[in-house]
């Protein structure tokens, strides 16, 4: 008993060290602007992906500027940025604008985020001040920036300003609550207190959502964060902020650039991007440099996301639908909507058209090795989940609940009749079926049944689905055998003709 | 910030003392607090009278104050020798905000004479005395009073 108390006692130390030795890092709150290739030279000899990302992270990015790992990393480096960049823009009268929007945001700290004005006045006065402190140095930049880097490396001062972040963040949040609930586990309140009001709570990607909804957007700036992490690729990944103007269009305002690394937050700084020249050609040039590296890197625009969706759904499917060994999930799902009820009513009656079921079924099961090419030529573009339908061997089940889907398909693009480049091969092997529906069904399958065998077994609920069995798949009527060089047609026998409506017995006889 | 703080707190603290609780700077040095606090009616403490050191960081208040017991005291959340640190919630690292002020602090130090919180305790034994045999965790508290605390 005393053992375990001690154990408990002896852990909680630890854990209060571990927290002491955080709050002791070395460097300054904000260090001092740097070549990128410090970045590069920190990570020789990390593993391969971090190698590859930090060597090509300073042709993009110019400098950097670390922050001190104190668990306020992230917000400090908002807070700094967004001072610098006032600085930078050197815009008097936008100054005075946000002098006067921060100090009606001590209002919404109050009345919606809930805080005893008696204790925040303090700290969100030192950010105005701040304000007010570099707007009366504008006319000297230097003497501004280093005013700027001494009071956030001001120990009595800065915790102020980094303070006032979080209280904004949480006001936010309680003002939005209904949005961004359903990003969180737990309730508001317990996200508030554990992740946000806590002095050395570290930003989450949900702090830095809600500081730069209150804090940067309506200023128009543009936040662009840089994941230097493990994931794949030669390039960092990068994800953009970016102010809505009144019209809901989403502008590019001059870019604050955030370098994250899991579990810290530096700055980025494209040099070229016309440092202290308010002039609009410089503005113009700072966004081609946006342009460019949103090509460079796998940037994931979450506004876009949707349409490009959306014309995937309508266009690439019946682009797929060409590709034979590709089987499309039911019709009413991905955009053949009208042609099909008609169709199908004029298909279902004539019997005879039974006999070209062989054929499209053939094209479900075929996974000849020209179309795994394909798939895999496109599967990079687009949805993994509609690649993962193609290559799989088992993709004429995906259709079964449907069953005349997989037949319907192959004719549906044949008459549609669009200008498709891979059909070309597809057409000439279907042409037969292409004239007419109901004519006398062709003779180019070796193994197809005479017309009287299949008035015995022509009932349109029973006849597809036996080209869907595995047994189908498996039998010598399956003509994509004829790409297995191991495929041997001696082990058809005429004798196992009976057998056809019954599948599962041709085995066993 | 911190010393315009602490000043304001100050004075709200001294034109209403809560009751049981005195303050005054120590050589005029508004991070260094001597606090004096009666032990609370209805506990083992009660009778006792405690002078206790508040030490308010240069961070204050985004670093939390540092309290200790300077009258030796039996209790589960005090050790139990002279330097008398104690664990109390509010004053940890990991819970402490801002937003807490000094006068929620010292409310709290008499909330913890009044209830005792062994599963947070720095004395081990004295933990498993209040929770094992109170009556004896009870006549050893009044004991130290009557030794240390009078």
């Amino acid at each position: 008993m005393e053992d375990q108390h001690n154990n408990v006692f002896e852990l909680a130390e630890q854990r209060r060290l571990a927290q002491e030795y955080d709050a002791h890092l070395e460097g300054p709150m904000v260090g001092e602007k740097k070549s990128s290739h410090a970045i590069t030279e920190e990570y020789a000899r990390a593993d391969p992906v971090y190698i590859a990302k930090t060597q090509s992270l300073p042709q993009t990015y110019s400098h950097y500027r670390p922050i001190l790992g104190d668990g306020n990393c992230g917000w400090r480096a908002i807070a700094f940025a967004y001072f610098e960049k006032l600085l930078q823009l050197s815009d008097a009268g936008q100054f005075e604008l946000e002098i006067a929007r921060l100090v009606s945001l001590d209002n919404y700290i109050e009345t919606v985020g809930g805080q005893d004005p008696s204790y925040f006045m303090d700290m969100t006065e030192e950010t105005i001040e701040l304000l007010k402190d570099l707007l009366a140095l504008l006319d000297n930049p230097q003497v501004a920036r280093n005013t700027l880097l001494e009071r956030f490396n001001d120990n009595g001062r800065a915790p102020s300003i980094i303070y006032h972040m979080r209280l904004l963040a949480v006001s936010w949040l309680r003002g939005h609550a209904e949005e961004y609930q359903g990003f969180l586990d737990g309730s508001i309140e317990d996200y508030c207190t554990r992740d946000l009001m806590a002095v050395n709570a570290e930003i989450d990607h949900m702090g830095m959502t809600l500081l730069i909804d209150i804090f940067i957007k309506p200023v128009g700036l543009s936040v662009e964060i840089v994941y230097l992490d493990r994931s794949e690729g030669t390039e960092v990944n990068t994800h953009i902020y970016r102010p809505i103007d009144q019209s809901g269009v989403s502008q590019i305002g001059p870019m604050i650039y955030i370098l994250y690394r899991p579990g810290h937050y530096d700055l980025l700084y494209k040099e070229r991007s016309s440092y202290f020249v308010p002039h609009p050609a410089a503005t113009m040039a700072s966004n081609v440099q946006v342009n460019r590296a949103t090509s460079f890197s796998r940037q994931h625009d979450i506004q876009q996301t949707q349409p490009t969706m959306e014309n995937f759904s309508n266009v690439d499917i019946e682009f797929f639908s060409s590709i034979p060994g590709f089987c499309v999930p039911p019709p009413s799902n991905h955009g053949f909507p009208t042609e099909f009820p008609g169709f199908q009513q004029a298909y279902d009656p004539s019997p005879v058209s039974t006999s070209v079921s062989p054929d499209p079924s053939m094209v479900c099961t075929n996974s000849s090795s020209s179309s795994l090419s394909i798939a895999t030529t496109f599967t990079p573009q687009h949805s993994s989940s509609l690649s993962a339908a193609m290559m799989s061997p088992q993709h004429s089940n995906h259709s079964s609940h449907s069953p005349f889907s997989t037949i319907q398909l192959p004719i549906h693009t044949l008459n549609s009749a669009q200008p498709q480049p891979l059909q070309a091969p597809l057409s000439s092997h279907h042409s037969p079926q292409h004239g007419d529906v109901a004519s006398p069904p062709p003779t180019n399958s070796t193994f197809r049944p005479s017309k009287y065998e299949w008035e015995a077994i022509a009932d349109w609920q029973e006849g597809p689905v036996i080209f869907q069995t595995s047994t189908f798949k498996n039998s010598h009527y399956n003509t994509a055998h004829y790409n297995n060089p191991n495929f041997q047609p001696e082990e058809w026998s005429p004798d196992c003709e009976e057998a056809f409506d019954s599948s599962g017995r041709k085995k066993s006889t | 910030m911190a010393a315009k703080r602490i000043t304001r707190e100050y004075a709200e603290i001294s034109e209403s003392p809560p009751s049981g609780i005195n303050v005054s700077l120590d050589n005029d040095n508004v991070h260094k607090w001597n606090v004096v606090m009666a032990g609370p009616e209805g506990s083992p403490y009660a009778g006792g009278t405690f002078h206790l050191s508040l030490t308010l960081p240069p961070e204050y208040p985004f670093k939390a104050p540092v309290l200790s017991f300077k009258t030796r005291i039996y209790h589960p959340n005090v050790t139990n020798d002279e330097k008398g640190s104690m664990c109390i919630g509010i004053l940890k690292s990991e819970s402490w905000k801002p937003s807490s002020k000094i006068l929620a602090v010292l409310l709290a130090v008499q909330d913890l004479l009044r209830e005792p919180v062994p599963d947070d305790a720095l004395e081990a034994q004295i933990a498993d005395k209040f929770k094992n045999d109170r009556p004896g965790f009870e006549r050893d508290a009044k004991d130290a009073v009557k030794r240390w605390a009078k």
